[in-house]
């Protein structure tokens, strides 16, 4: 069997030349990004979703977002795969929240003492994307899990304090102390 | 109160960006942040800052070959094709794979016949029958669809010599095989319509290459360049 709809048969360059040509209407180059990308994206939007119709559905929705903006891949910083994926998170993560009654919002308000002034803009490189994993081993397992649990799963901040068993305010404390670690980290 | 305006100040916006990427907002403050994106630049930078870095995670999302029909739906809605009609999947497909600067005919041959497969598993009325004519000792791929308006045949990889013509044949049990014309380009095999009740599942279809205008004998004169059998949908 050709492997077919596998991310790996394009570099990186090569997602974003055909996103490119997508952006102006070629027809070919969007079935060509099909073939390369949607086992991939389908993967995401099961992960979130955990169920197969729904993901089907999801990803339609997701290749449709795609052909529409395309034309503002070119404006973006990111890299061809987290765009498209990001797409499909988004998505995904859109309709695992419109499943059920929203949750009371999160009070925004919660300290987090800030050692970080504003370093930005800067583009992230490959190597230190790949360091997010050790960079997470650096924070306590629950922190890691819950940070892991949100992006992968697609966990709320309700759902991961009812899995964890803290309040609401102090997931959200976790999360944001756990974040601003993460990109300390991953900017040394 | 919990729903207080989000200040702006640079560290809360990278704060609530980094939320907003990790998924875990909802509602109202999630939604705020989606319109922002497509408001604020900055907040947008920020946005995208934090999909690099938390992207590395990606690798952890295994990958799921999705539904053929998902593709065609996806064409349906953003072309206006008609939804779920395998005569229109399959010939885009067609396209498709003609297009495709694969050296290797092997891989065209076996996506001919995965979508061959998927025809045969999505049946719409009026379609009947189709056959993947795989290469013999050649490049050549064809796909056969055999339907209430006649048959077709379209011609999907290996060149045709200038001074030859590809011309196809019905092999049915021990028969010998009979004409059913050549190959063209958008036009029905021209004896295909005599063999109607011939042209039954299980039978073989098979192209050989012949002198332009066809084989100047009963039978084929030339190599066969492809075969396969025609299969119910």
């Amino acid at each position: 069997m050709p492997e077919t709809g596998r991310a790996t048969l394009l570099t990186p360059d090569g997602i974003s030349k055909l996103i490119a040509q997508v952006a102006l209407g070629d027809r070919r180059a969007f079935d060509d990004l099909y073939v390369h990308t949607s086992a991939k994206l389908f993967g995401v939007s099961l992960r979130l979703l955990k169920d197969r119709h729904e993901a089907e559905d999801a990803l339609q929705e997701v290749f449709v977002r795609i052909w529409q903006r395309a034309d503002r891949y070119a404006v973006s910083e990111a890299s061809a795969m987290s765009w498209l994926i990001s797409i499909a998170r988004n998505h995904a993560i859109d309709r695992l929240r419109a499943r059920k009654p929203t949750a009371a919002p999160v009070d925004a308000a919660v300290d987090v003492p800030d050692r970080r002034p504003t370093p930005e803009a800067e583009a992230i490189a490959g190597s230190e994307r790949q360091r997010i994993d050790s960079c997470l081993d650096l924070l306590e397992d629950d922190r890691a899990a819950a940070v892991r649990g949100a992006y992968l799963d697609g966990f709320s901040y309700q759902e991961l304090a009812e899995r964890f068993s803290v309040p609401l305010n102090t997931m959200r404390t976790w999360l944001r102390r756990s974040l601003l670690r993460l990109r300390e980290c991953l900017q040394e | 109160m919990s729903d207080q305006p989000v200040t702006t100040g640079h560290d809360d916006d990278d704060a609530l960006a980094s939320e907003f990427v990790l998924g875990v907002l909802e509602g109202e403050e999630r939604r705020r942040c989606a319109a922002r994106v497509e408001s604020d630049p900055a907040f947008a930078r920020l946005v995208t800052a934090w999909e690099a870095r938390l992207g590395g995670l990606d690798v952890h999302y295994d990958e799921a070959a999705p539904p053929a029909r998902a593709k065609a739906a996806i064409d349906a809605r953003l072309f206006g094709a008609p939804p779920a009609a395998p005569r229109w999947t399959l010939w885009s497909s067609l396209a498709f794979l003609r297009g495709l600067s694969i050296a290797a005919v092997a891989a065209v041959a076996v996506l001919a016949a995965v979508l061959v497969n998927e025809i045969a598993t999505e049946p719409v009325p009026g379609t009947r029958l189709v056959a993947s004519l795989a290469p013999v000792d050649s490049d050549a791929v064809f796909v056969a669809l055999l339907e209430d308006t006649g048959l077709s045949v379209t011609h999907i990889a290996g060149a045709r010599p200038a001074d030859r013509d590809f011309e196809l044949w019905l092999i049915a049990g021990e028969d010998a095989p009979r004409s059913l014309g050549l190959v063209r380009e958008g036009a029905a095999p021209e004896r295909a319509a005599d063999f109607a009740a011939q042209l039954i599942e299980g039978v073989t279809l098979a192209v050989s290459l012949e002198p332009t205008g066809g084989s100047p004998g009963p039978g084929p004169t030339g190599p066969v360049v492809a075969a396969g059998q025609l299969k119910k949908i």
